[in-house]
């Protein structure tokens, strides 16, 4: 018990960055061989700092982790909430402020042997900004027991982890079929939520596709909402695929729309 | 009264030419004049017949600070502008911001980096920032012989601070340049360009 504590005091703490604090935390106790491990990379800065998003936008990048993991043990991909928008104008950022925990978990863990204590290790690497950026680097680390029971979920986390879960994306349910149209210099994205909506906005996943900063219009339909997005000036190519996140108030969801393209020009049409 | 009217219209325009108002690769690249840190105008068009790179900077930004203190940048400068380009780094920090610097300032930080561009302009107005849609420092455009935008993104492949990887790293404003140069095509003509925000005024 004596040693659960002194660890605890730890993950409070965290490691330093600038203008922060970031720790590795786990949603449990312990390991059970052959079973996940639900970690989460948490973050906590001073009012006005942020950390990006997997798309940080126009500037920016997102945090990464480097795992050094006990041999057979895989680390999975970052999982990332849905992101806030951060205008810098004339610039549009995607990101987090204050406080926000990305789950990450460790799978294979069939071979690790009850009665050990694992080590899990991370390089991370980030950048923390408010009108400035900082770079931060910090080696984490978090050593947990491994019992043949089922872990008992940690108090301490619990409620953090269960925020995070639901604020990452979901898959849109197959019958919204979100698709889109080439209007020349903007897409429309329509979505049939099967209600009406009172806010939405498109976080995209391909930094090449929209302009960032472009206000979106976003119209109430009777099938769901309709969006303008400006095309990036950096698209040069038709694309085939709109894909990033439909932000509902009630949570994000996974876009992939496929796109119709643009009606054919009269050759006498100007650009 | 009314006589004189027509002559006080405010003539506020930069110095603009027919050319497109946007910069988009494949398009005309807008015109400009901007005065560099010795006092000297500097205009695009002028500069018909030779390659132009625009590259935008701020001393304090670390990801600026990765290409310079590394000593990438200026290595670039150099190569670049003995084969005949013409290299304008571009400051927009506006004045109160990281970044901003005076024209003797600069011309210290240009002597103590041993950098080798062109000229460096001061845009503390961000008129050729916003001209150009300029997000990060740094950003990277290249505009031909022809006066057409043929790149416009990141310097390289690896948007991140850490000068560690510029080794590993896949220039594109090199390759741009060696390709456009060789009368190949440029093959990735576009990235997102990384780094810090440039420092606009509010």
């Amino acid at each position: 018990m004596l040693c659960l504590a002194a660890r605890a005091i730890a993950d409070e703490r965290g490691v330093a960055i600038p203008h922060g604090t970031v720790e590795l935390l786990s949603e449990q106790e312990s390991i059970q061989p052959g079973h996940a491990i639900h970690l989460g990379l948490h973050f906590r800065l001073e009012k006005g700092w942020h950390v990006y998003w997997i798309n940080p936008g126009d500037s920016g990048e997102p945090p990464q982790l480097e795992w050094h993991l006990p041999a057979g043990l895989r680390a999975g991909a970052i999982e990332w909430p849905a992101p806030s928008r951060l205008p810098i104008p004339p610039l549009m950022d995607y990101g987090y402020e204050g406080e926000v925990l990305l789950p990450a978990s460790i799978k294979n863990t069939s071979g690790l042997a009850a009665g050990e204590e694992v080590a899990l290790t991370a390089g991370m690497k980030a950048i923390v900004c408010r009108d400035v950026c900082i770079p931060a680097k910090a080696n984490l680390s978090l050593s947990l027991p491994v019992r043949a029971e089922q872990p008992r979920e940690s108090t301490a986390t619990l409620a953090m982890f269960s925020a995070a879960r639901k604020a990452l994306p979901k898959a849109a349910p197959a019958s919204w079929r979100p698709s889109a149209r080439d209007l020349g210099d903007r897409f429309e994205l329509r979505v049939n939520t099967g209600q009406s909506v009172s806010e939405a906005w498109f976080a995209p996943l391909d930094p090449l596709q929209i302009e960032n900063a472009a206000p979106q219009k976003s119209v109430s339909t009777a099938a769901g909402v309709r969006l303008i997005l400006k095309k990036s000036d950096q698209l040069l190519k038709p694309v085939s695929r709109l894909w990033g996140l439909l932000v509902l108030p009630q949570g994000a969801y996974l876009i992939d729309a496929p796109v119709r393209p643009a009606p054919a020009k009269r050759p006498n049409k100007e650009q | 009264m009314k006589r004189g009217f027509a002559y006080v219209v405010p003539l506020v325009l930069m110095a603009l030419s027919t050319a497109a108002l946007a910069a988009r690769v494949g398009e005309s690249a807008p015109n400009f004049t901007a005065i560099d840190s010795n006092g000297k105008a500097h205009t695009l068009a002028a500069y018909h017949g030779k390659f132009v790179v625009l590259e935008w900077h701020n001393q304090g930004c670390p990801y600026t600070q990765k290409h310079y203190n590394s000593g990438n940048m200026e290595r670039l400068q150099k190569e670049w502008t003995q084969k005949g380009v013409v290299w304008l780094t571009v400051i927009s920090s506006a004045p109160g911001t990281q970044g901003y610097v005076t024209a003797e300032q600069e011309n210290d930080y240009l002597r103590r980096m041993n950098a080798a561009p062109t000229a460096a302009l001061l845009d503390p107005n961000g008129d050729l920032g916003h001209l150009y849609s300029a997000k990060t420092t740094p950003h990277l455009f290249i505009i031909n012989p022809d006066g057409v935008l043929i790149y416009d993104g990141a310097i390289d492949d690896k948007p991140t601070p850490d000068p560690a990887d510029i080794a590993t790293s896949r220039n594109y404003v090199s390759l741009a340049l060696a390709e456009a140069m060789s009368g190949k095509p440029v093959s990735t003509p576009t990235s997102r360009p990384y780094g810090c925000s440039v420092k606009y005024a509010h």
